[in-house]
């Protein structure tokens, strides 16, 4: 797969060195960026594997997969990642509350019912109380386990009532198989995964979201590449969008390539992307969810009280006041895209 | 000539030296707190751990699992390494069949057959001191090996031209012999058991002094992952502390 990335990225080069040589003419466009990413079956994919992110950002890109939204921070604050691509909402909310050197720039889907309970059928859990004594499985510091835990709260339960195990989506998925765990809270492709070999899905999503445990995938870019390369990041910008569309107009070609990245099939790809909700950014410069000036966005209040959670779990020290949130997410990039 | 300095006091200096640099580069704020804690927030987030403990188990459990892992991972794999080393050292049919496997498990990172393991044994302790196990027992075989092997050979001919059988040749002779070679066999084990605790930690954790140390480091509370590294540290130094001094006690012959 590295492979065939490489000549991808060499045809590519030959193809856009007009493109490049064009841009480097009116805006210095990076050398190179780094981009952490996670291999999941998005529309990011399709964008990633076509080449539209290299042609929009007018660099060569490095693709680094990070094993979570966490990593991400760590290598933004390290210097050595420019764009998150599609990291937690949950990751970003404990970065700002640290000053980790980073922008939020856009949302790229509100999980909604992406990452939901599953449990296995055998266990015969069928409402929460049934949990007791249980053995559940999240990544910890993820957004599945954001709404785990809200789970775990708003129903009374522990930490003492419930084992809560830490585990990696693969890990998940081995362990499943030996029905050694008797639920998981994950998301695809671990969770389709899971459910095919014996799970149920047990929706809590809906209760969560209104209780306040509200979780989105995130653009982040590190503030000095935002600084020094607007229009790298505006035409990534642009790429993602052009990806979103494809995967609305032609929803099966876009699946075969997304498949292909996430090494699902076009069946799976497709089941999974319609579970979330993808947020065009024309809607997103608004107060519904990151605003514009002078237009506070809600999602500012949704990374506050995710830090508040995060406090009172003794996971980060301590969480600022709502403005330094909506100082963190800058929606100029979208408005120049796409205003 | 200056009198020579005991290595006490250049330990002791060295320490001293290093906590003076801390001290200076933390306090002048020179470097936020996320990247390197300064004393004071190391002792906050110290005595916060040993006080109310970190996600709802005390210090001490974590402590406790994690010491109770090593514990059970080097006894097993020292043991049955030194055991099938010492059978290799005398046996050179035994040494070609296992060789091999040894040779190939030794330089292996653990982390790679992580999920193979939890495949095979599942999420529990099996799992986590399996993974130790494994660590552990190809040092301790070639240790034993060797040991075994660089025993004289004039030692050998001497005792069989005086009638010894095997079994005494073995036990009068190999076992003496190659004995402070097993023992730096467990040392070294032991220092790789405990380096490996944080990726057996890895297979479902939720407690272990190890799992704290990456829980916390998720999301930078570097003052717990600090105090976790201390923790760690000062045991991993006392566990070597009591292995040097059995080695002393049962081997005081070496080099002799």
């Amino acid at each position: 797969m590295n492979g065939m990335g490489l000549t991808r990225r060499g045809a590519l080069l030959g193809a856009g060195a007009g493109v490049l040589a064009a841009r480097r003419a009116w805006a210095a466009a990076p050398p190179g960026v780094n981009i952490g990413f996670f291999t999941e079956t998005k529309p990011t994919m399709v964008a990633k594997n076509l080449g539209w992110f290299e042609e929009g950002a007018g660099a060569k890109l490095a693709w680094t997969e990070m094993g979570s939204g966490a990593d991400i921070n760590t290598a933004i604050t390290a210097g050595s990642c420019d764009i998150g691509l599609a990291t937690g909402s949950v990751a970003t909310a404990a970065a700002i509350s640290q000053g980790l050197p980073l922008q939020l720039v856009g949302i790229v889907d509100n999980i909604g019912p992406g990452e939901d309970m599953t449990v296995r059928t055998a266990a015969g859990i069928k409402s929460p109380a049934d949990f007791k004594g249980k053995k559940v499985a999240t990544p910890f510091g993820s957004t599945s386990h954001f709404r785990l835990l809200g789970f775990l709260k708003t129903n009374g339960l522990t930490q003492r009532d419930v084992t809560v195990l830490d585990m990696k989506p693969a890990a998940i998925q081995a362990a499943w198989s030996r029905g050694e765990i008797d639920a998981a809270y994950v998301w695809p492709p671990a969770r389709s995964k899971i459910a095919e070999n014996g799970g149920t899905p047990l929706k809590t999503w809906d209760t969560l979201e209104k209780a306040g445990y509200v979780i989105a995938d995130l653009i982040v870019v590190r503030t000095g590449f935002a600084q020094q390369y607007p229009d790298a990041v505006v035409g990534f910008l642009k790429a993602y969008d052009r990806a979103l569309a494809m995967w609305q107009d032609k929803p099966e070609e876009a699946a075969v390539i997304v498949a292909k990245e996430a090494g699902v099939t076009p069946a799976v790809a497709t089941a999974d992307m319609k579970e979330y909700d993808f947020v065009p950014f024309r809607e997103q410069a608004g107060p519904q969810w990151l605003g514009a000036p002078g237009v506070p966005g809600k999602f500012a209040q949704v990374l506050k009280s995710t830090a508040d959670f995060l406090v009172e779990q003794r996971s980060i020290r301590n969480a600022p006041g709502l403005d330094a949130f909506q100082k963190a997410i800058n929606t100029d990039f979208i408005r120049k895209a796409f205003g | 000539m200056p009198r020579a300095l005991p290595s006490w006091a250049i330990a002791g200096l060295s320490a001293a030296l290093l906590l003076a640099l801390w001290i200076g580069v933390t306090s002048g704020g020179l470097v936020r707190d996320l990247f390197l804690p300064g004393p004071r927030d190391l002792w906050d987030g110290l005595t916060e751990l040993v006080q109310e403990g970190y996600k709802g188990r005390s210090i001490l459990e974590h402590m406790g699992m994690s010491l109770l892992r090593v514990g059970a991972g080097f006894l097993t794999g020292a043991a049955v390494g030194t055991l099938l080393g010492l059978g290799m050292g005398f046996a050179p049919r035994l040494d070609a069949a296992a060789s091999p496997f040894i040779e190939f498990l030794r330089p292996l990172p653990q982390l790679a057959y992580l999920v193979l393991l939890i495949v095979w044994l599942g999420i529990g302790e099996s799992s986590k001191i399996t993974m130790l196990f494994l660590a552990a027992l190809p040092v301790a075989a070639v240790a034993a090996r060797d040991g075994v092997r660089n025993v004289p050979s004039a030692r050998l001919q001497t005792a069989r031209a005086l009638g010894a059988s095997d079994w005494q040749v073995l036990r009068h002779v190999v076992l003496p012999s190659a004995l402070p070679e097993v023992l730096i066999g467990a040392r070294l084990a032991a220092g790789i058991v405990y380096g490996t605790l944080i990726a057996a930690e890895i297979i479902a954790g939720s407690n272990g002094i190890g799992w704290m140390i990456m829980d916390a480091g998720r999301f930078l509370r570097s003052d717990y992952v600090f105090a976790g590294i201390a923790m760690i540290g000062l045991a991993g130094i006392a566990i070597d502390r009591i292995l040097v001094w059995v080695e002393r006690r049962v081997v005081h012959w070496a080099g002799r």
